[in-house]
């Protein structure tokens, strides 16, 4: 007969078990649960304030005319302007649409060894009262018809900034790049330009520290930094002053002009670039493409760099602005510090928008070229920044001067465009579409209604061809968010 | 004529004695001539007892009559004495003589007739050959002595004839005496009595003497003289007489001269001695002390009267009773032999710890030795940075001036509430006076032998074993979330971790002694401080500690008081806004933190584990660290689980609750965001709760362990080898270079800023930092910068902007811009005199505004470019006096911050007095050798009735003294029970107290304790 504390001692020690099981149960129960089941969570914003800076005086600086290193081999290095730029520039004030009449001085060409005609520069003051800066927009023009240099040149009238990127030029046998620079400000600006070019970045002694003074204008050949340099990269920036930076581009085939071009900056690195036009004055195809002397010049292409550490995949779109003609899309991976030509194929003639999307940030410009009984010439379309709100466009006189648009928001776009003589144009613009309005040469047009908006000018004629691309006022008089602890 | 004696007994609910009593009265061998029984309002069956027994008068009075009243009410009903050989004898309902006990005093009287008091040998009640009370003396300050207590009666002390007093149980005193001199002294009720009686008795010219041969047992019921249980209120009751009627004995017998000194001194000393009693672990004797003090000082009739009475009768000087004083040496003498009898015990009472023959030496050895080769690339360090760590204001004066209520300066300044966080960090960086700033380093590089050995003393609470200490030594200190918050600098968290588990540690004991008890108070409200989003958590487990207490609970009410006074302020501030929950977000610098899987958190993980970082590096493929990770963590799991079917298995419940309540805290945590710095919002961070979890499971662990005995080796290697594996990349965190912290310069500024703060500590700096969204985040700094002190949890959750928050967003979004606003007249007005601006992070809009902000401060002509610094771009602005401009107001705290500091000064500071291990005080020496000799007796009593039960009362005793010996069997067993219960209350342990929860019976620890 098993005893009785025996027996109670067996059960004591099962029923012991059961509790230990049952919670072994619990505790894998309510860990698994937690693991199952979303917590809500609560989430503070952090507090912050939106300042709209105080609006101060607005600054344009026009490059000025053409300029072309002297013949003489004992000054190679020396510049002299070539003929006179002409320049269409105004202001408005940025509610009432009243113009102001921007106050015109001039930039010291301190290089120009012929110095004619010297770079404008434009100063819009603060009006009384107001809250915002006012539209500013100018721009010039020039057609050059040397016996080394030919063909269209436009440029927009730009904002000194103290970092900007140029895509663009080349340093090759028959090119000729020269980097302008221009202090608009009343403090000494020193530069510092790194270039890189197809095969990485170039060591340029003379690239750093190059002085600017207040309200002189600097020219550089190109090649006296990087020569032989296919495809250059240039990134600028100023310490102290800021610089107005442009990089004038002529090529000679041979012994005739193979045009020219002043190529302005850029849009600083971002991972999803937008060229709102690039024109292309003859179909490409693969076969035109392949056959590699033709992708030298003539052929459409797309000239992309990726300034960090890490390779970027960039997926190239190109849609016809008007769709009158298929585009296309590809992928390229692009290695950084490399700048890298991409052509574009095939592709119709007519007026496209690229739009580049990467998973590192990238900078690009396009190149498109004409070759026709009226002569050749080229034209760089740059990437822009997005236009926010209302933004003014003022057309140097030129041949055809188009403006294309590219609605990047998430919603319709309804533009009047008002020139400043003439009645105004609606326009309207689908969430991701693109437009091509024609403008008229010599006026000036204040385009509203906007909320993100890609734009750019471009001209195009028998054998020229050039473009700007409109950006908006610089960072630095947009508002900024501030935040106190 | 024949003497004749009244024997008067009274009695209040004491049937449990009485009968013991009454039966030694009718068996004495001198029977009293009279015997007037008095009941004082008993609501047992005393009266009926006392009126069967059939006394010549039984007098039925109230309740509240004290001893002396009740014996005046007896003696009122007898007639007047005629002569001096009229003698009463008082007895209390558990004085029960011995048989000769009568005639031996009578003896004594009739041989010498000056002799008016007669006492006998009070001996124990149930041990009783112990005497409990032998003659009662005094010191020259007036203190009461027992001539002898507690001793074993081997007629040692028989040569003791004429002494001071003796006490009033059993007191023979001539009627006429007792009538010249009134009795005793109303004021008096219990305590000091029968002692006030004879020193009348020897200043009006008689003597007083004790008789070794006449022996009287005493329970110590109360009735006569104080209640001598050891339990918690009734042993209050006792201390505040015997203060009281000190206090009030030193009023009487003072001169008139010095009464008003005396008087004045009653307060101070009541608080002096308060100070006393928090060291002497006495806390509940404080009350008593201020009631008695007050008591005193304003009951001035009972003096007066006292006073009239004493003088009337008074013949003699002082000096006259001089030499039966008890001299102030000899006391202390007698007190340091008692003491060093009970230290012994008191020592005894953890046996179990054994720090360095157990291996906590070797163990903390090691764990420095693994910690020095993790800190390598800090070794020689001065100061620490990143992460959370900034330096400590240089001088201890701004150092503390950063705790409580008061300006605050950070950023704007503010006149808020301090973070209690800054008083950990005060007391911290007070250990590195020379250099407060040093304390972060000494953290770091003390942090592995620290945790070690706070593990290993939490784990002698749960073992004896020194090899599962040491396992839960290596487990605590390889915890992920303790070495995560090293690499990313949290020195809030790493503090949690190396104070939990000493807070256990105290906490374990809490219910046994007050210093534990207070330390627990303290070490709760350091990691409340330090992690306020464990404050739920342990208060749950402090609910659960106060719900399983029972008698005990004072010892755990106490512990939330320290948090609670510093929290105090804070409390007050956040209420005021409405948002209490913004009290957990964390202290110190916000360091933002992403949101952790649940999954994550599961393995203790608060962030990455940093496998994937290190296969990426070294270019191991094929193996998956969500994988593997938590196959290595299982065994640590399987063993946690498996303890709650072994033995033990309800110490590891409480192990698992509170594992589950950190787990709880960190998922809780993980989905709060409560402050932001600048853009990034400020999670809570889950790490602390972590520490919660891992404490939990280290100690479910070792309680599994402990049950597998000799089993235990191989699974517990195991578990500690694979988390040694998991933790590699965290232990590797500083050599790989993925660490936030990293050696310091000692400075968060420029050193021209610095060199600058030297002339004007008020020079202010405006910090640009750009946000990842682009935004800018301004703040000022003054003089050499922020320290980790000026923190405030007030101004990372604000969810406001003040006016100047909104003028300096102002300042700042146009400095950050080509402004039209001349910003000269609002940096002034701030008191900027440099403007740094902090190198951007990864972000492409972070790097857009820098160079906005930048070009802005650049094209700025009213400021001057310093150039490029280790901070970050530095640009002057010459026209600014800080201090004019932005001076600290004085007395910012106002009155609310003296209020709130004061209390937490005392609240605070009574803890720190209660928690210092000092031995015990007097009182519970003596009450440790009235327990001991009580536990004796049970254990004697214990074997008899064994004895008894074995021969079945076959032996049927016909001793005529059966009746004195202790009664033996279930009565006596639970009355020991009921006293036994409360000895391990007095907080002094004895040679015979083991409190080893363990030593018995291992799957049943002390009740009490699975919850913790």
């Amino acid at each position: 007969m098993p005893d009785r504390s025996q027996l109670a001692r067996i059960g004591g020690r099962a029923g012991r078990g059961v509790l230990g099981l049952v919670g072994i149960a619990v505790v894998v129960a309510t860990l698994g649960a937690a693991t199952l089941v979303t917590l809500p969570t609560i989430e503070r914003e952090p507090q912050s304030k939106e300042i709209s800076p105080s609006p101060s005086e607005q600054q344009r600086v026009c490059p000025g005319p053409l300029l072309t290193l002297a013949e003489d081999s004992t000054q190679a290095q020396a510049a002299s302007s070539v003929g006179a730029a002409s320049a269409v520039y105004g202001s408005v004030e940025a509610t009432s649409l009243a113009q102001i009449r921007p106050q015109v001085t001039e930039i010291t060409a301190v290089d120009d060894s012929n110095s004619r005609q010297p770079p404008l520069l434009l100063t819009v003051p603060v009006q009384e009262g107001a809250t915002v800066p006012p539209l500013v927009a100018g721009s010039q023009s020039q057609v050059a018809t040397t016996d080394t240099i030919g063909g269209l040149a436009v440029a927009a009238c730009a904002e000194a900034v103290s970092d900007s990127w140029i895509v663009g030029g080349s340093t090759d046998i028959g090119r000729t790049s020269l980097l302008l620079l221009s202090n608009p400000t009343t403090v000494l600006a020193t530069v510092n330009v790194t270039v890189s070019g197809e095969s990485g970045p170039i060591d340029a002694p003379g690239a750093s520290g190059i002085l600017v003074q207040p309200g002189e204008q600097r020219v550089i050949s190109l090649a006296g930094l990087a020569p032989n340099v296919k495809s250059p990269v240039l990134h600028v920036e100023s310490r102290g002053g800021q610089v107005a930076a442009s990089l004038e581009q002529s090529s000679i085939r041979g012994i005739e002009p193979g045009g020219v071009e002043i190529i302005g900056t850029t849009a600083t690195p971002a991972t999803n670039q937008i060229i709102a036009g690039v024109r292309v004055m003859a179909a490409v195809t693969d076969e035109t493409v392949t056959t590699g002397e033709g992708f030298d010049a003539a052929t459409p292409s797309i000239r992309v760099f990726v300034p960090g550490d890490a390779a970027a995949t960039v997926q190239i779109g190109v849609t016809s602005a008007d769709g009158t003609a298929a585009g296309t899309s590809t992928q390229v991976d692009v290695e950084p510090g490399i700048a890298t030509e991409i052509p574009l194929s095939p592709l119709a003639s007519g007026s496209f928008s690229v739009q580049l999307r990467s998973d590192e940030p990238i900078i690009a410009s396009a190149r498109t070229a004409t070759d026709s009984a009226g002569g050749k010439d080229f034209g760089w379309f740059s990437a822009s920044a997005p236009l926010a709100g209302d933004f003014a466009v003022a057309v140097a006189p030129g041949p055809s001067p188009t403006l294309h648009l590219v609605n990047g928001g998430a919603a319709d776009a309804s533009l009047i465009l008002t020139p400043d003589s003439g009645t105004p144009v609606d326009l309207q613009i689908d969430a991701g579409a693109s437009a091509v309005v024609p403008l008229s040469s010599g006026a000036r047009y204040v385009v509203s209604g906007g909320e993100q908006l890609w734009a750019l000018v471009d001209y195009f004629g028998d054998g020229v061809l050039s473009s700007f691309a409109l950006n908006p006022p610089g960072p630095l008089a947009s508002s900024i968010r501030v935040y106190t602890h | 004529m024949q003497p004749r004696v009244t024997a008067i007994l009274v009695a209040r609910n004491g049937a449990k004695h009485l009968e013991r009593t009454l039966k030694a009265l009718s068996l004495q061998t001198r029977k009293p001539d009279i015997v007037i029984t008095v009941d004082c309002g008993s609501s047992d069956a005393t009266a009926k007892m006392l009126a069967e027994f059939g006394p010549a008068q039984f007098i039925a009075a109230d309740a509240d009559l004290n001893f002396g009243q009740a014996i005046n009410a007896a003696v009122q009903v007898t007639p007047l004495p005629t002569h001096d050989r009229e003698l009463l004898w008082l007895l209390a309902q558990d004085s029960a003589p011995e048989p000769t006990a009568l005639e031996v005093l009578v003896d004594a009287l009739e041989i010498a007739p000056s002799v008016a008091v007669a006492g006998p040998k009070v001996m124990e009640w149930i041990a009783g050959e112990y005497i409990h009370n032998f003659g009662e003396s005094m010191t020259p300050l007036g203190a009461t002595v027992t001539l002898v207590e507690s001793e074993l009666d081997q007629g040692q002390h028989d040569g003791l004839s004429d002494v001071l007093a003796v006490s009033a149980g059993g007191m023979l005193v001539r009627h006429t005496v007792w009538e010249q001199l009134g009795g005793f002294d109303p004021a008096l009720p219990t305590v000091d009595d029968s002692l006030d009686f004879c020193v009348r008795v020897r200043l009006a010219g008689y003597r007083v003497s004790v008789v070794p041969g006449a022996r009287v047992a005493s329970a110590g019921d109360g009735v006569a003289g104080p209640n001598q249980s050891s339990r918690g209120r009734l042993r209050r009751r006792r201390v505040r007489a015997e203060r009281s009627a000190q206090l009030h004995r030193r009023l009487v017998y003072a001169p008139a001269g010095a009464l008003v000194v005396h008087w004045l001194s009653l307060l101070p000393l009541a608080f002096m001695r308060s100070l006393g009693q928090l060291l002497r672990k006495e806390p509940g004797a404080i009350v008593g002390e201020f009631s008695a003090a007050f008591g005193a000082a304003f009951n001035g009739m009972r003096v007066g009267n006292a006073r009239r009475s004493f003088a009337k009768t008074r013949t003699l000087g002082w000096d006259a009773i001089s030499t039966l004083r008890v001299p102030s040496a000899e006391v202390r003498r007698r007190y340091s032999l008692k003491r060093e009898a009970s230290l012994f015990g008191l020592h005894g009472e953890r046996p179990e710890i054994r720090f360095f023959s157990g291996g906590g030496a070797w163990t903390m050895f090691a764990a420095a030795v693994v910690g020095i080769i993790m800190m390598v690339p800090l070794l020689g360090a001065d100061t620490l940075t990143g992460g959370g760590l900034l330096p400590l204001s240089p001088s201890l004066p701004e150092l503390w001036a950063s705790v409580g209520y008061g300006w605050r300066d950070l950023g704007l300044g503010f006149v808020g509430a301090a973070d209690p966080f800054a008083a950990v960090v005060a007391v911290l960086g007070s250990i590195a006076f020379w250099s407060p700033s040093f304390a972060l380093v000494l953290v770091y590089a003390l942090a592995f032998p620290l945790a070690a050995v706070g593990a290993w003393m939490a784990a002698t609470r749960l073992t004896d074993r020194g090899s599962l200490r040491a396992l839960a030594a290596a487990l605590w200190v390889l915890a992920p979330t303790f070495l995560i918050a090293l690499a990313d600098g949290r020195p809030a968290a790493i503090l949690v971790h190396l104070l939990l588990p000493w807070l256990f540690f105290a906490w374990f004991a809490a219910a046994r002694t007050w210093s534990a008890s207070a330390s627990a108070a303290l070490l709760f409200a350091a990691v409340v401080a330090c992690a306020p989003s464990l404050a739920p958590a342990l208060f749950m487990v402090w609910l659960l500690s106060v719900a399983l207490a029972g008698r005990r609970v004072m010892r755990f009410i106490g512990i939330l008081l320290p948090a609670l006074a510093l929290a105090l302020p804070l409390l007050a501030d956040q209420g005021l806004r409405g948002s209490w929950l913004n009290l957990v977000a964390d202290p110190g610098l916000p360091l933002p933190s992403g949101h952790a899987p649940t999954l994550q958190l599961l393995l203790g993980l608060p962030g990455t584990d940093g496998w994937a970082g290190v296969l990426d590096r070294f270019g191991v493929v094929g193996l998956d660290p969500q994988l593997f990770v938590p196959i290595l963590l299982a065994p640590l799991a399987v063993i946690a689980l498996l303890a709650l079917l072994l033995p033990g298995a309800r110490l590891a419940s409480g192990a698992w609750v509170v594992a589950l309540l950190g787990f709880g805290t960190a998922l809780a945590a993980n989905s709060l965001v409560l402050a932001a710095f600048g853009a990034a919002p400020v999670r809570v961070w889950s790490g602390s709760g972590l520490s919660l979890y891992w404490l939990g499971l280290v100690g479910a662990l070792v309680i599994g362990l402990r049950s597998l005995h000799r089993f235990a080796s191989a699974p517990g290697v195991v578990a500690a080898l694979a988390l040694a594996v998991v933790v590699l990349p965290l232990v590797a965190a500083l050599h790989l270079g993925t660490a936030a912290v990293r050696e310091g310069t000692g400075q968060t500024q420029p050193a021209f800023v610095a060199a600058e703060a030297q002339i004007d500590p008020r020079v202010g700096t405006l910090q640009l930092v750009p946000q990842a969204d682009g935004g800018l985040l301004a703040s000022i700094e003054r003089g050499a910068g922020a320290t980790l002190n000026q923190q405030s949890t007030l101004d990372s959750t604000d969810q406001t902007l003040s006016a100047r928050e909104k003028a300096l967003a102002e300042l700042a979004g146009n400095l950050a811009s080509r402004s039209g606003l001349d910003t000269s007249a609002d940096l002034a007005e701030f008191g900027i005199r440099f403007i740094v601006l902090q190198p951007a992070g990864s972000s492409v809009e972070a790097a857009d505004t820098a160079l906005r902000t930048e070009t802005a401060l650049d094209g700025n002509a009213a400021l001057a470019p310093v150039g490029d610094t280790e901070f970050g771009r530095l640009w002057q602005f010459g026209e600014t006096d800080a201090a004019a401009s932005t001076p600290v107001p004085a007395q910012a705290g106002g009155v609310f911050g003296l209020v709130t500091l004061l209390i937490a000064l005392a609240v605070v500071g009574s803890t720190v007095l209660l928690s210092l291990p000092i031995g015990a005080g007097r009182e519970a020496v003596r009450q440790a050798n009235r327990d001991a000799i009580r536990r004796a007796a049970r254990a004697d009593a214990k074997q008899k009735s064994k004895r008894v039960r074995r021969t079945k009362g076959a032996v049927a005793s016909s001793d005529g003294d059966e009746g004195l010996e202790p009664p033996v069997g279930t009565d006596l067993e639970a009355d020991l029970e009921a006293d036994l219960g409360i000895d391990r209350e007095t907080g002094v342990g004895t040679a015979l107290e083991s409190d080893d929860g363990f030593s018995d019976d291992a799957a049943e620890p002390v009740e009490d304790t699975h919850a913790r």
